[in-house]
C-alpha cells in the first residue's frame, strides 16, 4: 500500500434478485491517469457507477477515496467526497439556465440566498475550460442535444472533483465536440485528476486512455492494466469471451421459401431510422443486435404504429400495409410486441395474472354486449399458466408479487394468447437468471417451430448467437449488416462486434 | 377470487363496517333509540343516495388516474337546467328527469374529449368546466328556487319507501351493484382499469387510452346526471347552491373506500361504505348539535389520514413495482427514449 489511489474499489459485490451484478470486483484509479472501464451490456459497469456515485450501496466490499474508506449513501455525498460525474443520459432541467444546470447540486449561496454572481462566474470558468462559447444565462431548452451534453459534461467539472467519472459522454456528440472533450480530459489528467472513462467506442479508448479495466458478467477480467499491453483484438476477446451455460441448442433449418411474414423495404421513420430493410420468414428467428440506443426498440415501435414510417414499405405476408396503431398491428396485421421493460410497459402489476394474460384478447373473450365471458377468461389464463409453467398460487395472484422470470412469462403469455403470426420480443431475458433463460430459449424455438416469425431484440450477444437464425446488426438507427448465425460464438461475436465498433465515428450524426 | 375477496374484506371494508356499526350503536344510545326509529332511518338513507352516487362518479375518473372536479357543478347544472325546462318550458317532469341524466352524460363526455384532444391535465380541464358550469347554473337560476311541485311524478319517486327505505337509496344501491359487475366483467371497464393501471402497457397491448379516458369521464358525468335526477326526486326545489358542497364528499367516499389515486383500481363496496361513514358523521353532528363546519373538519382529517395510511400500506409493494429500472445495465424503456428523442430533435 505504498501508493495512494484517487479511487479504489475493493472486493465490491452487488446482488439483485436473480442476478449477481458485481462479484468481488476491484478497480484502482491513480491520480493523473485516464482509465477506461469496458464491458458489454449487462457486464456490471452501470452498477459499479451507481455504487461509486452513491446511488446504490454495495452489498459488501469497500470504497476508498483518496485512501480513506468511505460509505456513500447519496449522490450528494459522492459529490462532496470529490467525485464528479458526467452521466450518459442528459439530465438537465430544461427550464433552468445553463449556469443553473451546471451548478445544480452545488448551487453557491450567500446568506441563504442563491449567489447568482458566483454561480455565473463558476459556470463561465468551466465553459471556458471546455472552450464552449455560450452565455451561461441561456435557457437550456434552447440548446441542441449535443450542446446539452456539453452542459452535462460541464456540470461534472464544476465541482472541481479529484475523480471524474465519464459515462459514455461521447454517445451523442459529434467528433469535433468529442475532440474538445478529450483535450479537456488530458488537461485535467495533467493537473493530477483521476479520470474513469466508460465507453463502447474502442477507437476512443485506444486513442485517449492509459489503463483499462474490463468487466464481464459482473467479474473483472482485466484489472487496472496498462492499455499498451492490449490490442483491439485481445480487448474484444476479453469483452465477449463468455460461454453460456450448457444448453440444448436445436438443429434449426428454417425455410426461407415463399413470402416473408414480415418484410421491410428501405424503411425510414420519424424516430430517425434510415433505409432499414430485412425479411423474417414464418418459422424463422431474426436477431436484432446492437448497443443500447441503436434504435432497435424504436424500430419495433414504428412497426406498431407508435412512430410514423416516413418512407419505404412494410409488407406483412407479402402485402404492403400501413400500421396505424397498436390495436391495428395486433388485430389486423397480427404483430405482437413483448416489451423490454416488463414492469414499466408490459404488465399491470396491481392486477391479477388472469387480467394480465387476457388483456390483449378481451374483445375475443367478450360477448356481443361487451361482457367478458368469465369462463373463457379463466380458461385462457389457465391455459398459459400451465403451458408456460408460470409459478403462481393461482390465476388471481397479483403479477407484482411474482418473480422476474414468472413476470416475463406473463408478459410473453399475453402475446401468445393473442396468437399473432409475427412476434417481436424485446430483450427476452433481461434480469432473469441463467436457468430460466434456458427455458425461455426453448419456448422461443418452439414458437418458431410452430410457424411464427420471431424477431428477437437483444443487447446480449451470447444470447443472440445462441438463440437466433440470422443476426441483423443495428447502429445509429440503420442496419449495418445481416449475418447468418453459425452458432460459433467466437467467430460470430467478432464479426458482430466489428460491425458495431468499426463504424467510423464520423458517421455519428448530431441531431439538431 | 375468493382469497382476494377475503383479503379485501379483512382490510378496508371490515374497518369501515366496524366504524358504521359502532357509530350506529353510539348514535342509538345517545338518541335513546330515536336514531333507529323508522323516520330517522328514512332520513338517514334519503341523504345517503347522493353521496354514494357522486362518490362512484369520482371513483370512475380516479380509476383511469384522473379526477373530476366538476362533479358538483355537473350535478348542479343538470338539475337546474332540467328544473327550468320543466317549470318554465312546460316539459313533462319525467322528461326533465331523463334530461338531467343526459346533460350529465354530455358534460362528462365533453370533459373526456377535452382531456384527450387538448392533452391538458384532467385536473385543469375539470377545474375549468367546474367553473363554467357553476357560473352557468348561477346565471340560469340566480337567487330563485324552482319549486319541486312542478315535477310531481319525480317527487313521487322521492317519497316512495319500499321496505321502509327510500326508493332513491335502492336506486343508488342498484347502480352500485351494476357498477361492481361492470368493473369486474365488462370489456370497456377492464380496458379503463388497464389504462389507469399502466397506460404504457395498455397502449402496447392495443388498448386505446384515449377511449378509456373519454369512457371514464363519460361514466362519471352520467353518474353526476343520476345524482341530479335524485336531487329532483328528493329535494323541495332546485337552486344555485345544489352541488356546491359535493366536491369533498365525492373524493372522501372513494379515497376512504380504498380507491388508489394513481389509477387502476376501483372499490365499489368500499366507496358505498365510506359514503355511509361520512353520512354517520353528519348524523352525529346533528345529534350532538355541533356546528356544521365540524363535519368538514372531521371528513377532511379522515381523508388525509386514509391517504397517509394508504401510502404506508403501499410503500412495500411499490418498492417492487414498475417505473424502476431493472438491474444490471438496464436499457431505458423504449417509449421513454422515444419521448427523449422527440423532445431533443
Amino acid at each position: 500500500m505504498s501508493e495512494v489511489y484517487a479511487l479504489e474499489v475493493r472486493k465490491v459485490t452487488k446482488t439483485f434478485p436473480g442476478v449477481r451484478a458485481l462479484d468481488e470486483v476491484n478497480l484502482r484509479l491513480k491520480p493523473g491517469e485516464v482509465h477506461a472501464l469496458l464491458g458489454e451490456n449487462g457486464a456490471g459497469k452501470s452498477t459499479l457507477i451507481k455504487i461509486i456515485t452513491g446511488i446504490q450501496p454495495p452489498d459488501s466490499g469497500e470504497l476508498l477515496i483518496g485512501g480513506e474508506p468511505r460509505s456513500l449513501s447519496s449522490a450528494h455525498e459522492a459529490t462532496k467526497a470529490g467525485i464528479g460525474v458526467v452521466h450518459q443520459e442528459r439530465n438537465v432541467i430544461a427550464d433552468f439556465t445553463v449556469a443553473e444546470n451546471i451548478a445544480l447540486g452545488n448551487t453557491p449561496t450567500k446568506a441563504g440566498r442563491v449567489d447568482w454572481k458566483e454561480m455565473r462566474a463558476g459556470a463561465q470558468r468551466v465553459l471556458d475550460l471546455l472552450d464552449f462559447p455560450i452565455d451561461p444565462d441561456t435557457p437550456t431548452s434552447l440548446l441542441s442535444p449535443a450542446q446539452t451534453q456539453l452542459v452535462e459534461i460541464a456540470r461534472g467539472l464544476y465541482a472541481d472533483s479529484a475523480v471524474l467519472l465519464l459515462d459514455e459522454p461521447t454517445a451523442s456528440i459529434s467528433e469535433n465536440e468529442s475532440d474538445l472533450l478529450f483535450t479537456v480530459v488530458h488537461k485535467l489528467a495533467a493537473q493530477g485528476k483521476a479520470i474513469l472513462f466508460v465507453s463502447h467506442k474502442l477507437e476512443e479508448v485506444f486513442a485517449h486512455c492509459d489503463t483499462v479495466t474490463v468487466f464481464r458478467d459482473g467479474k473483472v477480467v482485466a484489472e487496472s492494466a496498462p492499455l499498451a499491453d492490449y490490442t483491439r483484438d485481445s480487448i474484444v476477446d476479453l469483452l465477449v469471451g463468455r460461454t453460456l451455460a450448457k444448453l440444448d441448442v436445436p438443429e434449426r433449418n428454417p425455410s426461407r421459401e415463399g413470402a416473408p411474414a414480415l418484410e421491410l423495404r428501405s424503411v425510414s421513420s420519424s424516430a430517425g431510422h434510415r433505409d432499414v430493410s430485412f425479411r423474417v420468414h414464418p418459422g424463422e428467428i431474426l436477431g436484432l443486435y446492437g448497443l443500447v440506443g441503436a434504435g432497435r426498440s424504436e424500430l419495433a415501435e414504428a412497426l406498431l404504429g407508435l412512430t410514423r414510417i416516413t418512407s419505404g414499405e412494410v409488407l406483412v405476408n407479402g402485402a404492403p400495409v400501413t400500421i396505424r396503431s397498436v390495436g391495428d398491428a395486433l388485430r389486423t396485421h397480427g404483430i405482437g410486441y413483448v416489451t423490454e421493460d416488463r414492469k414499466a410497459a408490459g404488465l399491470f402489476l396491481d392486477q391479477t395474472v388472469e387480467k394480465n394474460l387476457t388483456v390483449t384478447v378481451l374483445k375475443r373473450l367478450s360477448n356481443a354486449l361487451g361482457v367478458v365471458r368469465a369462463r373463457s377468461s379463466r380458461e385462457t389464463a389457465d391455459e398459459y399458466i400451465s403451458s408456460l409453467d408460470i409459478k403462481v398460487s393461482g390465476r388471481d395472484q397479483l403479477v407484482g408479487l411474482l418473480s422476474g422470470g414468472n413476470q416475463q412469462k406473463v408478459s410473453l403469455g399475453k402475446w401468445l394468447a393473442a396468437d399473432t403470426g409475427i412476434l417481436i420480443i424485446d430483450e427476452p431475458t433481461v434480469g432473469i437468471d441463467v436457468r430460466t433463460k434456458g427455458a425461455f430459449y426453448q419456448l422461443i424455438w418452439a414458437l418458431a417451430e410452430a410457424g411464427k416469425a420471431v424477431m428477437v431484440i437483444s443487447s446480449d450477444l451470447a444470447e443472440t448467437v445462441t438463440l437466433v437464425d440470422r443476426i441483423a446488426v443495428m447502429q445509429d438507427f440503420a442496419i449495418t449488416g445481416i449475418v447468418d448465425n453459425t452458432h460459433d460464438y467466437e467467430s460470430m461475436s467478432k464479426s458482430v462486434i466489428r460491425l458495431i465498433h468499426d463504424e467510423p465515428i464520423s458517421s455519428v450524426e448530431v441531431q439538431r | 377470487m375468493k382469497a382476494r375477496l377475503g383479503a379485501a374484506l379483512r382490510t378496508q371494508n371490515t374497518s369501515l363496517a366496524a366504524v358504521i356499526i359502532v357509530g350506529t350503536i353510539v348514535l342509538a344510545i345517545q338518541s335513546q333509540g330515536g336514531f333507529l326509529a323508522p323516520i330517522s332511518i328514512r332520513t338517514f338513507f334519503e341523504f345517503l343516495a347522493i353521496p354514494i352516487i357522486i362518490g362512484l362518479a369520482q371513483m370512475a375518473t380516479l380509476a383511469v388516474g384522473q379526477m373530476n372536479l366538476a362533479v358538483g357543478a355537473i350535478g348542479g347544472f343538470a338539475s337546474c337546467a332540467a328544473a327550468i325546462l320543466v317549470a318554465d318550458a312546460g316539459l313533462p317532469g319525467w322528461l326533465g328527469g331523463i334530461l338531467a341524466i343526459l346533460i350529465g352524460l354530455a358534460a362528462g363526455l365533453v370533459n373526456g374529449l377535452l382531456v384527450v384532444l387538448t392533452q391538458i391535465n384532467g385536473f385543469v380541464v375539470t377545474l375549468a368546466t367546474m367553473t363554467i358550469l357553476a357560473g352557468a347554473q348561477y346565471a340560469m337560476v340566480g337567487t330563485r328556487t324552482i319549486q319541486a311541485s312542478a315535477w310531481p311524478e319525480l317527487q313521487a319517486i322521492g317519497t316512495a319507501y319500499p321496505l321502509g327505505v327510500p326508493l332513491i337509496f335502492w336506486l343508488a344501491l342498484i347502480i352500485a351493484i351494476a357498477l361492481a359487475f361492470a368493473y369486474r366483467h365488462t370489456l370497456v371497464a377492464r380496458q379503463m382499469l388497464a389504462s389507469g393501471g399502466n397506460p404504457l402497457a395498455a397502449r402496447l397491448s392495443g388498448i386505446s387510452n384515449n377511449r378509456s379516458l373519454v369512457a371514464a369521464h363519460g361514466l362519471s358525468g352520467l353518474l353526476c346526471g343520476v345524482a341530479a335526477f335524485i336531487v329532483l326526486c328528493s329535494l323541495p326545489g332546485a337552486n344555485k347552491s345544489i352541488g356546491g358542497d359535493w366536491l369533498l364528499s365525492s373524493f372522501a367516499a372513494p379515497i376512504i373506500g380504498g380507491v388508489s389515486l394513481v389509477g387502476g383500481t376501483v372499490a365499489v363496496l368500499g366507496t358505498v361504505l365510506a359514503a355511509m361513514v361520512v353520512r354517520l358523521v353528519d348524523s352525529a353532528r346533528a345529534a350532538f348539535q355541533l356546528d356544521p363546519s365540524w363535519v368538514n373538519l372531521v371528513i377532511g382529517a379522515v381523508v388525509l389520514g386514509t391517504v397517509a395510511l394508504d401510502r404506508v400500506r403501499t410503500r412495500r409493494p411499490s418498492a417492487t413495482r414498475g417505473r424502476r429500472r431493472p438491474p444490471a445495465d438496464p436499457p431505458p424503456t423504449a417509449a421513454l427514449r422515444t419521448v427523449e428523442r422527440g423532445a431533443g430533435a
